[in-house]
């Protein structure tokens, strides 16, 4: 997948003065594969939404969203899953690990799915982000921190075009927080893939390319 | 994706809820053991009631009449032309024939060696239907002899009461020598006479018959009609004791040779027990199969968090369904394989004990109990896949 476009994208329950003021609803906006983006908005202005349209995982929008042109309104649940596990890889807002699994687990249930790295490299990068003692505990009884960290690691075990982040860094120290955008820039460069970062206030370690308000 | 279930076996809480689990099994076990006895119980009784009647060229023959009751007594209860057409348009019977009567008074005398006279009544019917038919079984106009095939049982009937007359009695091969004077009496009183000879006994038609030929030109010449409607018809079946053959002659109001169909009624009583056997046999299945629908839609709703986190990190639907689904089968193939040993076993006790090895009765189960079983696991598996499927692409 080489190209996201948004052809009028708005939120159905979104007030129209916010609309209005974005830089994202209701207009046409084009993203690369490779490119840096930010996306940068204060509460309530639907950055976890936006992110979950592109996801796939709600509709509640009017307008298009569109993969290399094809609407993802129209996937079937099987080419969704297709993206989901080839093309897009994610770091949620609210973390999603499952809280009766280790670490480990989690990481593994991701990485098996599409291994793009060998198991060795998982510990790489717990060493790396400060959570390889961790990797025995299970998820639940991690801090918000290390799960955070455990999440992003998480996303990064498979092939993807596009790497969406939902304020990936809210649970993380200011030194911790460095570490982890290094770790993501350097996995999405190996892959060329773009990523897109939305956030409450713009990142100044995250090189992006264009910033976009919402 | 080089996945298994063993991947994701810690997702599904699939140890909840066991004695429904395991009571469904039971209950799927129970209901296909059921219907396989069924079915193979209702191949035997075909099979043993088919042995049982003795049948000449593959064809069973049936003499037909219409019932005589109080009611239609008065009225004319031969079979018009519509009718045996209809009869010969069932797919179960193979043809039919009227048996041709005559429409004018004979009479038979049988000289001084027996000497005996009485009127009697002929019959014609087409030569397909006669279990023997002599090369000399034909008539032509002007044919002074006239050749006569004659029912064993008349025969019986006449050794049983000739000796009280001071008649000889007869055996079949020397009643041929009998000379009988066949008088056959116009409307008019006019009277042509025949030479008739016995030229052979019949077991299938309890009747005189003449060549057709013969009674067509008598009926035209001496009678009224040259071809009038039959009184009985001779039906020509694969089967007597076809569940199909009796319920039209049933639903007819056709009466038949209660004997040559009584094993036919017997089947198809032991059908109809078998199918409703087979019946709650279906139902059974059904609600164990239902059971096992709640069951998987109990671990589907308490994993639901954990399928849907699956789904959310690219898992596919289709996938999971078919690896959740999958899980089962060795579970149907034990239960349905189980019953199809057990009622191997069933059978081979019903074939050595009731019919003591009888050589008519294969000991192994037939091959379409073994297709049933196949169609029920490949029905198991199926509904479960797709039931999997339908609350997966729900979630």
């Amino acid at each position: 997948m080489t190209n996201i476009t948004l052809e009028q994208v708005a939120p159905d329950f979104l007030e129209k003065e916010k609309i209005a003021h974005s830089e994202i609803w209701n207009k046409t906006v084009s993203i690369k594969k490779g490119e840096r983006l930010q996306i940068v908005a204060p509460s309530g202005s639907g950055k976890s939404s936006f992110i979950h349209f592109l996801y796939g995982m709600r509709k509640d929008y009017h307008g298009n969203i569109l993969f290399d042109g094809k609407p993802v309104k129209n996937f079937t649940p099987e080419d969704t899953a297709n993206n989901r596990s080839n093309h897009l890889s994610i770091i949620f807002q609210d973390l999603r690990l499952f809280p009766e699994q280790t670490a480990h687990e989690n990481i593994e249930i991701k990485r098996l799915l599409q291994p793009y790295h060998q198991q060795s490299k998982v510990n790489e990068m717990a060493n790396a982000l400060g959570v390889s003692s961790k990797l025995k505990q299970l998820g639940k009884t991690c801090s918000y921190g290390e799960q955070q960290r455990i999440a992003i690691i998480r996303s990064l075990q498979q092939p993807f075009d596009f790497l969406l982040l939902d304020e990936p860094f809210s649970h993380l120290d200011e030194n911790n927080r460095k570490k982890a955008m290094a770790l993501i820039e350097e996995e999405a460069t190996s892959r060329g893939a773009a990523i897109i970062l939305a956030d409450l206030k713009p990142i100044e370690y995250f090189n992006s390319e264009r910033t976009l308000h919402l | 994706m080089n996945l298994s279930y063993k991947h994701i076996a810690h997702f599904l809480n699939v140890g909840q809820n066991r004695s429904s689990r395991y009571f469904s099994y039971f209950g799927l076990g129970i209901g296909v053991l059921l219907l396989l006895c069924s079915v193979q119980m209702y191949i035997n009784i075909n099979q043993l009631i088919k042995d049982k009647n003795p049948r000449k060229n593959g064809f069973d023959y049936i003499s037909v009449t219409k019932n005589i009751t109080n009611e239609n007594m008065g009225k004319d209860n031969r079979f018009s032309l519509a009718e045996v057409a209809d009869v010969k348009a069932q797919p179960f019977i193979k043809d039919a024939a009227p048996l041709l009567a005559n429409q004018f008074r004979a009479k038979a005398s049988a000289g001084n060696i027996i000497p005996f006279s009485t009127d009697l009544f002929l019959e014609a019917i087409q030569d397909d239907f006669l279990d023997t038919l002599p090369p000399t079984f034909k008539w032509q106009p002007g044919q002074q002899d006239l050749p006569i095939i004659f029912s064993a049982d008349f025969l019986e009937m006449y050794n049983v009461f000739a000796p009280a007359q001071d008649l000889p009695q007869l055996s079949a091969s020397s009643i041929g020598a009998v000379n009988i004077t066949v008088e056959c009496y116009g409307p008019m009183g006019n009277r042509i006479d025949f030479r008739g000879h016995i030229i052979a006994v019949t077991d299938r038609i309890n009747s005189i018959l003449v060549p057709k030929d013969f009674l067509s030109w008598a009926n035209k010449n001496l009678g009224n009609m040259e071809n009038p409607p039959a009184a009985r018809i001779y039906i020509k079946t694969t089967d007597a004791n076809s569940a199909e053959l009796l319920s039209y002659l049933q639903q007819k109001d056709y009466h038949v040779n209660k004997d040559k169909t009584k094993f036919g009624r017997v089947k198809q009583i032991l059908q109809a027990i078998v199918s409703g056997l087979g019946g709650f046999a279906v139902l059974v299945i059904l609600l164990a199969m239902m059971l096992f629908s709640f069951y998987l839609q109990l671990v589907i709703a308490r994993s639901k968090d954990n399928l849907q986190l699956l789904l959310t990190l690219g898992y596919s639907p289709g996938w999971l369904s078919k690896t959740v689904a999958k899980k089962w089968i060795p579970v149907y193939a034990i239960i349905i394989l189980s019953a199809l040993a057990l009622t191997q076993v069933v059978h081979f006790i019903f074939q050595q004990a009731f019919l003591s090895g009888k050589e008519t009765l294969s000991p192994f189960i037939h091959p379409v109990v073994v297709l049933v079983a196949a169609v029920l696991m490949f029905l198991c598996v199926t509904v479960n896949y797709r039931l999997i499927r339908k609350l997966l692409y729900k979630l």
